[in-house]
């Protein structure tokens, strides 16, 4: 149809309807309960709240405050450092243990189930189990490292230098097997002929990995490396029973620090300008990640 | 500020709109969150109550707590108590969003370390008329229970329970050192001479094999802090206004002691509470100073164990106590109140303490039970009275006193252990933090 | 001589293969470790946990935990919460995603790539940042305390619409062009032929959301009134006294906990990973 001057008009077409009608329940879900909560916690960063007299305003004081606080500067920097090495491990490690494990061998199927089993436990409890484990005196691993000749003197998780990478150690073997799972499914769906294709034409393993299996599982790499970012940015768990975001605050993160500006120290208003600072670098990051995959998506 | 036009406005202005709705929207919302003024209303004597009582007595306690519970409730009918025990952590979290709702608790226990905060924020009424009726028999109370739950001049809560410390000793390492298993350390300077015989590192890789004591530094009940009282010092003065962290008495208790375990390793550097009991538990520290709660554990264990006072200080034999008090939030009613100081009033009674004590272990929060316990030795030790009433909580009725102690003092000291910085430097710092917080 | 060379191939390659056993089989128990603690742990007796030196192996055996593990807790209610709620929330949440998943990879509409935006933002918010006001929002409408209310709020999820969008995108179209070239409704095509085709996909998101609320313990704890109307780690976590962790019934009642996901995943691993196989997915 359309208007005297022949300019379409719009019109909204069956499709866009049934389109809608698709996303219809997830996106009332969604924006009543993600997104709402999401912009009153904005509302609430302009805001003095401690959760038990009401809200009052103090427009961008939080924010103010925040980028002029020591604390918020080294959460923000353990959040980075511990984002920038545990990301690209954990998708690389993946990667190597779904292309060792894409052979046949006999008990491949246990060792597949072992890598995978702490995606499913619970990692509040197994992180008491690490804890417990690297206890100094009376820890399994720290005595059998003792034997082995590594003494420790401390305690690595009251250690300032290995505090870190011990929680580091832990989200990166909760979360390998998951993306295991992944590049798994993806090398079982490249076809046998281009491999075979490819060793004829006399590239080795290493030459047939980059070039032919490489590229055919960016699909998966992007997916994988999109939601390791993610899952890094929010860590929290492990870290709160295994450190407590100690020893004096070298393993604190944005989401402990926001933590413990709303519940200890009931902060909300504070704790929610901290969000939403981490949610604007997440989607920074994550949108640049997202992009440079989006170039190299493979199209069936 | 200029308007840039972009060709896809339309879309955008619905979105900027919708968010703007969603924002007032939450506005007006939040203006009806929060807040609770007390309701007052009369008391109803003859209206049969329930109250919800938030604790977080979890572990082995929480049976202990229970029992007592159910002989209040059986001792009469008109007010029945339903515990909602869950984690500490927990509970603090719970009990904010409560707060906000309407269906929160009629009874919450709460440390007196974190009691200042919420009642600064109005979370809490005050209780003096409690401790006015004599029907309730608070003066048997122990003093340093009844005022940790002090704040600004009111009393904001009454006693569950105080846990005092004492000293550990295993007397088997003292006599695998040489020294007499029932003569344990009475000063500062009796424990040093002990320490290189304690301390032992047979294989001499550096690392102990045993330590002479195990003294926590973090998520832990205080355990350098009393030190710094026996010394002179403090964190904070008497009337909650003064750092007291950068004193002279405070500075000769913290060098003395980061001196004995950095360079003589007395202990080990970075414990946590729980890995400082485990060290004691499996006999490789021949000396703790923890509470009560650690008795059952370290009898399981088949140590052969003494217990006595702490050493004392160059001025002052101070015990650190734990108290956790039982609070009624401002929004409950008249009745409401009423009926939870019969409780209070049951569960600090002769009967109660008795119960309470015999179970959990924990001395009983009055000095004239101690001696009917019979099924329990401990509670008579941590209850004797050279103890408890010499004993102090840490940063009563300070609103800043968990900020203070887990972000100033915990890291100065982990600082000071781990060499980075003297003791002066680090907590002369530290006590320019503590008067910044006392003075908000 | 050909066969000679086959010979030396098969022999090199059954090394390689026995070594990767090897290999593999020092990874799994490395990765096994804390779990095989936990395991262990349950089965001592609690002064045997904490001693020196510390041994794997129990030094004496006790069945004692599993079995106060039902008294100390209500157990067998905080089973029955947490089947519901992890169950109801998985099955609903697989459905209303890969309807939205649907709409996004497949049907071009105006306003899609805004939605898509909104679902990736959506996707990197921390629970830490909408858990008091999402709290404050359900107390408002009175659904706090509640089931509906706990469910409600998750039975739809951000990842599972970006995971499903991205594994729809990789379908090839040309069973759904000829379906829809036939006059097939756009449920209809949904329905029979991507959700079929999906149930890969869908058996890991499953797995994922399943296991997720199966050991949440936030959110249950906050929404409940108390902890027996809350769900399994909410009970665990009364092990964990202030002072003293019970650490022989905190891993036993873990171990019972964890039935029921590592029983999920054994189920689907075989058909997960045969589905890859034989689906249409180059």
């Amino acid at each position: 149809m359309t208007t005297l001057q022949g300019a379409p008009r719009r019109r909204v077409s069956r499709k866009a309807v049934t389109a809608w009608l698709f996303l219809a329940p997830s996106l009332l879900v969604l924006v009543a309960f993600t997104l709402y909560p999401m912009i009153q916690a904005g509302y609430l960063s302009l805001t003095d709240y401690n959760l038990i007299r009401a809200a009052e305003w103090v427009g961008l004081d939080n924010y103010v405050e925040l980028f002029a606080d020591p604390a918020f500067w080294n959460a923000f920097w353990n959040t980075v450092l511990y984002a920038a090495v545990v990301t690209p491990v954990t998708v690389v490690l993946a990667l190597m243990l779904a292309v060792f494990l894409d052979r046949q061998f006999v008990g491949r199927a246990f060792v597949r189930t072992s890598i995978f089993l702490p995606f499913i436990v619970s990692l509040g409890i197994i992180a008491i189990a690490w804890t417990f484990l690297l206890d100094p005196n009376i820890g399994l691993l720290s005595y059998w490292l003792s034997q082995a000749g590594f003494v420790a003197e401390q305690g690595i998780l009251s250690d300032p230098r290995w505090a870190m990478p011990a929680v580091m150690f832990v989200g990166v073997w909760k979360n390998v097997g998951f993306y295991m799972v992944i590049y798994l499914a993806g090398l079982q769906s490249i076809p046998e002929e281009l491999r075979e294709a490819a060793r004829l034409d006399g590239a080795n393993a290493w030459q047939r990995f980059r070039n032919v299996t490489l590229p055919l599982l960016s699909n998966q790499t992007m997916l994988v490396s999109v939601m390791a970012l993610i899952a890094t940015l929010q860590a929290f768990d492990q870290i709160y029973v295994m450190t407590h975001g100690g020893p004096f605050f070298r393993t604190e993160t944005l989401v402990m620090l926001i933590y413990r500006q709303g519940f200890q120290e009931l902060r909300f208003g504070y704790g929610a300008a901290i969000s939403w600072v981490l949610l604007i670098f997440v989607l920074l990051f994550s949108m640049i990640q997202y992009l440079f995959f989006q170039r190299r998506q493979v199209k069936y | 500020m200029k308007r840039h036009h972009s060709v896809r406005r339309s879309r955008r202005s619905v979105f900027i709109a919708g968010a703007a709705v969603t924002a007032t929207l939450a506005l007006v919302l939040s203006g009806c969150t929060g807040g609770g003024a007390p309701s007052g209303g009369a008391n109803d004597p003859d209206a049969k109550v329930t109250l919800d009582f938030w604790n977080g007595f979890t572990g082995p306690d929480g049976p202990a707590l229970q029992k007592v519970v159910d002989d209040f409730n059986a001792s009469q009918d008109r007010v029945t108590v339903k515990t909602n025990i869950m984690p500490w952590d927990t509970l603090y979290q719970k009990v904010l969003t409560a707060a906000a709702g309407n269906s929160g608790p009629d009874i919450v226990a709460m440390s007196a370390s974190r009691l200042p905060q919420y009642i600064d924020e109005g979370l809490y009424q005050p209780l003096d008329d409690y401790y006015e009726n004599a029907d309730f028999e608070s003066e048997a109370l122990a003093t340093a229970a009844v005022d940790a739950s002090m704040y600004d001049g009111q009393n904001y809560g009454v006693p569950v329970n105080i846990a005092t410390m004492l000293m550990y000793y295993n007397k088997d390492l003292f006599t695998a050192a040489g020294l007499d298993p029932e003569k344990p350390p009475t000063t500062w300077d009796e424990f040093a001479d002990m320490v290189p015989k304690l301390t032992v590192d047979e294989n001499g890789d550096g690392k102990p094999e045993q330590y002479a004591i195990a003294l926590a530094d973090h998520e832990t009940v205080p355990m350098y802090q009393p030190f710094l009282w026996n010394a002179g010092g403090g964190i904070v003065s008497a009337d909650g206004k003064t750092s007291e962290l950068g004193s002279e008495g405070s500075l000769e208790a913290l060098n003395f002691w980061v001196d004995l375990v950095r360079e003589q390793k007395a202990s080990p550097v970075g414990l946590a509470g729980a890995d400082a009991d485990k060290l004691f538990t499996t006999g490789k520290a021949a000396i703790e100073i923890v509470g009560p709660w650690m008795t059952s554990g370290f009898n399981d264990a088949g140590l052969n164990f003494g217990l006595a006072p702490a050493f004392a200080g160059p001025t002052d034999q101070i015990t650190l106590a734990d108290v956790v008090s039982m609070s009624i939030p401002a929004s409950a009613d008249e009745t409401t109140k009423q009926a939870a100081y019969e409780f209070f009033a049951y569960w600090n009674s002769t009967d109660g303490q008795k119960t309470w004590a015999e179970g959990s272990g924990f001395p009983p929060t009055r000095s004239d039970v101690s001696s009917d316990i019979t099924g329990n030795p401990y509670p008579a030790m941590f209850g004797a009275p050279d103890v408890i009433d010499n004993s102090q909580v840490l940063l009563a009725g300070i609103a800043a006193g968990g900020t203070i102690t887990t972000t100033i003092f915990e890291p100065a000291l982990q600082k000071a252990l781990n060499g980075e910085g003297t003791v002066d430097e680090l907590f002369t710092e530290a006590s320019k933090q503590v008067q910044a917080e006392l003075d908000k | 001589m050909a066969t000679t060379r086959k010979h030396r191939y098969t022999s090199t390659q059954s090394i390689i293969k026995w070594l990767s056993t090897f290999a593999g089989i020092v990874i799994a128990l490395a990765v096994l470790l804390p779990v095989i603690w936990m395991v262990f742990t349950a089965f001592k007796p609690e002064s045997d946990i904490v001693s020196y030196p510390p041994t794997l192996w129990p030094r004496e055996l006790t069945f004692e935990h599993f079995g106060a593990v039902w008294d100390r807790i209500p157990f067998a209610r905080l089973y029955v919460n947490t089947i519901i709620f992890a169950g109801t929330v998985t099955v609903v949440s697989l459905l209303f995603d890969s309807m939205a998943a649907y709409a996004l990879a497949r049907l071009e509409f105006r306003g899609r790539s805004l939605v898509l935006i909104l679902i990736l933002i959506l996707l990197m918010l921390p629970f830490q940042v909408t858990l008091i006001p999402l709290y404050d929002l359900l107390n408002s409408a009175g659904l706090t305390n509640t089931l509906p209310g706990l469910i409600i709020p998750r039975i739809t999820n951000a990842f599972g619409i970006f995971f499903l969008r991205q594994f729809f995108l990789s379908l090839p179209k040309d069973l759904e062009e000829a379906a829809r070239v036939d006059g097939a409704s756009e449920w209809r095509i949904y329905s029979r032929i991507i959700m079929p085709l999906a149930k890969p996909a869908l058996l890991t998101l499953g797995l994922f959301h399943f296991q997720y609320n199966w050991n949440d313990l936030l959110w249950p704890l906050i929404m409940s009134a108390d902890v027996s109307s809350a769900t399994l780690p909410a009970g665990l976590a009364l092990f964990m006294g202030q002072h003293v962790v019970e650490y022989g019934l905190l891993m036993a009642g873990s171990l019972l906990s964890l039935l029921p996901v590592v029983a999920f995943f054994l189920i689907i691993q075989r058909s997960f990973v045969a589905g890859i196989a034989t689906t249409g997915l180059k």
